[in-house]
């Protein structure tokens, strides 16, 4: 058993070796894809959202308005616009995603004691920029009105700090643990470590037996008294290897280049993704099973890696998705491979706290494993 | 065992059906151990399905068979462990080397150290690769690719050698070494199963098997085979040929006409007594017959008058 499985696995190794090519793609796609994934999920936090300011009123307090929004860093101020129309073109074309417009009369309507009023015109088809705006907004206009009441106290003889405990007695007192930047990059990056691995592991391994049935050695093989388990087991092997260079050069990417902590608990880590990568690996081994070409199995494997992407939680909580369809997430190993390797790299969870899904990863690889093999049929069909 | 003879195929009223097609009709073939069984019959004709029931490759549909003495529905693998094929196919890996994919294969069959490296050696001697051993698969040349081929089906030195068509497209001096392999091999004890649809093939064989449309509609010695054709044969040389070809079927008692080469091949239950008339008739029509002489069939005519009327492969559905 063991000897035909390593005679299987070296054979698998001499002809990957032997084909230079696909093994330097092998090789640095994994590198290429997590930069790629990586760069375009760290300015995936939202800022500098294109903003005009019309200011109408051209008064001292107008102007104070006009100037605290530029103090925000969610909001790029591109300058001052003459008319609404302007606005609204700027808006229509896409240059802007928002116009905060100050009306005429703000500073007279303030001082006669009238209810003064702020627009925004946003784009709502960019749902995300929207509320970061109006965000904003609630924050200049809050601080606005807190100044202004603390100094009215003040003129009738409070003293500035009693005034701002009297207008805000309550406050906040945040203290975020762990992920202290609330790096979005962060939360993402064991999300893109999992869909860089399970493109890779899945689409090698979904081709492997199917090329040797379109090749015809698949007709030779099944001739011979080789056991299912010893094939499948003995393609696995080699792959696992390659895959497992992939995983240390994946997470070399993420520590040095996207200062994701990786050094800290590295076995745990390493444990998992080797766990995640052989659940992979047997994935793909299924599909390879089950297809009858390689375009076939390749059609099956992208069927089955959009789900994994849009659904396991590898970009966003998991909690974000409908109820209706959140079972579905539970069947895909990245959805656990995800959620332990945040617990890992940014809470800095020992083996007690994750234990749970390593057991379900085991359980996920074992389960696709025996499910290749018994679905492998020796016979033509 | 048949007349004391133990047989290593055995096949009773063998079927197998695709779908609306039957590929292969109710075989009945028994192979003694050690011979060399030749299966003849046109492309389609059943003989690859029928390989590919007897290797365990695929399950019949009806009726039974048995190979080393082991059922083919239930003891497949133990037959594979006993047998060797090479298919019809090229079917090695083209990046591996000669030896590699000698030593892969003899690893598949449990042989592991110095047993294997000798192996390997012996049969890279046998089928001549020696000086190739280092070349890709893929840079082999069509001849040489049949000679790997069978070299990976003889490795693990089986009892039984199933070969599908192991010289198509090989020129005359490649098809003599694949079959001086076989005798070699054949010399051993080994029983080999070959198709063909090479009739000059056949003659090599000591038994054979005429498959068409999936039925197996004569088999034994090439002698017998000839022998019990049933008709006889006339060569006519005459101008112009396709003339006298298309009045020849004219005349009665005339069963079939075939052309070859620059002559015409006449078959009938009694070709002597039919040549006078025959003659009579291309005379009649202005052709200028040169000689009608008896002539001994060969396979080919054999082949041709039993393909004449056999029915279609059972349909259904």
């Amino acid at each position: 058993m063991l000897q035909v499985i390593g005679h299987v696995a070296v054979k698998e190794i001499r002809q990957i070796l032997r084909d230079r090519r696909s093994l330097a793609l092998v090789l640095v796609m994994p590198i290429i894809l997590t930069f790629l994934f990586g760069k375009a999920m760290e300015t995936g936090e939202l800022k500098q959202i294109p903003s005009v300011i019309l200011n109408l009123d051209r008064s001292p307090e107008s102007n104070v308005i006009a100037t605290a929004f530029s103090t925000f860093d969610e909001v790029w101020i591109q300058g001052e616009v003459p008319s609404r129309e302007e606005a609204q073109e700027m808006l229509a074309q896409g240059k802007i995603k928002a116009a905060i417009i100050i009306p005429r009369g703000f500073m007279k309507r303030i001082e006669a004691g009238e209810e003064a009023q702020i627009e925004l015109l946003l784009d709502g088809t960019d749902n995300n920029s929207a509320p970061i705006v109006e965000g904003v907004a609630q924050q200049v206009i809050r601080r606005y009105n807190a100044e202004k009441a603390v100094r009215g106290l003040w003129a009738r003889g409070l003293r500035p700090d009693r005034g701002q405990k009297l207008i805000q007695p309550v406050f906040v007192q945040t203290e975020i643990r762990y992920n202290p930047g609330l790096r979005y990059l962060g939360y993402v990056m064991p999300g893109v470590i999992g869909l860089t691995l399970t493109l890779l592991t899945v689409m090698l391994m979904a081709v492997s037996l199917t090329r040797e049935r379109e090749r015809g050695t698949l007709d030779q093989l099944m001739v011979t008294p080789i056991r299912r388990s010893e094939l499948i087991l003995g393609k696995l092997l080699p792959y696992f290897g390659l895959s497992l260079l992939n995983v240390l050069t994946i997470l070399f990417v993420a520590d040095r280049w996207f200062n994701v902590p990786v050094s800290e608990r590295l076995t745990l880590l390493l444990v998992f993704c080797a766990l995640f990568v052989l659940t992979s690996l047997a994935t793909g081994l299924l599909i390879s099973a089950v297809s009858r070409s390689q375009f076939q199995a390749i059609q099956i494997a992208v069927f089955y890696i959009l789900p994994v992407f849009m659904l396991s939680g590898a970009y966003a909580p998991i909690e974000a998705i409908p109820e209706t369809i959140r079972p579905i997430s539970n069947l895909f190993p990245l959805m656990y491979f995800c959620r332990a390797v945040r617990a890992v790299t940014l809470r800095g969870a020992g083996f007690d706290l994750v234990w749970k899904d390593l057991v379900i990863l085991t359980g996920f690889f074992l389960l696709f494993l025996y499910w290749a093999v018994v679905s492998f049929r020796k016979r033509l069909a | 065992m048949v007349d004391g003879v133990s047989l290593a195929i055995e096949t009773t009223n063998l079927t197998r059906r695709f779908g609306a097609l039957t590929a292969v009709v109710g075989l009945n073939l028994a192979v003694p151990a050690g011979s060399i069984f030749g299966f003849l019959g046109p492309n389609g004709a059943g003989k690859t399905t029928t390989i590919r029931m007897l290797c365990g490759l695929l399950l019949p549909s009806e009726g039974r068979a048995t190979v080393a003495g082991f059922d083919v529905g239930t003891d497949a693998e133990r037959i594979k462990q006993r047998v060797g094929y090479m298919p019809q196919r090229f079917s090695l890996y083209g990046d591996l080397t000669v030896e590699e994919n000698l030593d892969f294969f003899a690893g598949v069959y449990r042989l592991g150290g110095r047993e294997r490296r000798e192996r390997v050696a012996r049969t890279l001697g046998r089928v001549d690769l020696m000086a190739r051993r280092r070349d890709l698969a893929d840079h082999l040349s069509g001849g040489l690719k049949q000679r790997l081929a069978l070299g990976c089906a003889l490795v693990h030195a089986p009892q039984i050698l199933f070969l599908d068509e192991p010289t198509a497209g090989a020129d005359p001096p490649s098809r003599q070494r694949i079959w001086d392999i076989l005798y070699e091999t054949s010399a051993e004890g080994k029983t080999i199963l070959v198709t063909t649809h090479y009739i000059e093939e056949a003659e090599r064989c000591q038994t054979i098997g005429f498959m068409h449309r999936g039925r197996l509609i004569a088999t034994g010695s090439p002698e017998a085979c000839r022998a019990g054709m049933g008709e006889e044969l006339l060569e006519v040389e005459a101008t112009p040929q396709m003339g006298a070809a298309e009045a020849a079927r004219t005349v009665p008692g005339v069963s079939g006409v075939t052309i070859y080469g620059h002559t015409l091949r006449i078959f009938a239950k009694r070709a002597a007594a039919l040549a006078p008339a025959l003659s009579e008739t291309l005379a009649a029509r202005g052709i200028t017959v040169r000689g009608i002489r008896p002539v001994a069939p060969t396979l080919e005519d054999v082949f041709m008058t039993l393909t004449r009327d056999v029915p279609e492969a059972e349909r259904t559905g």
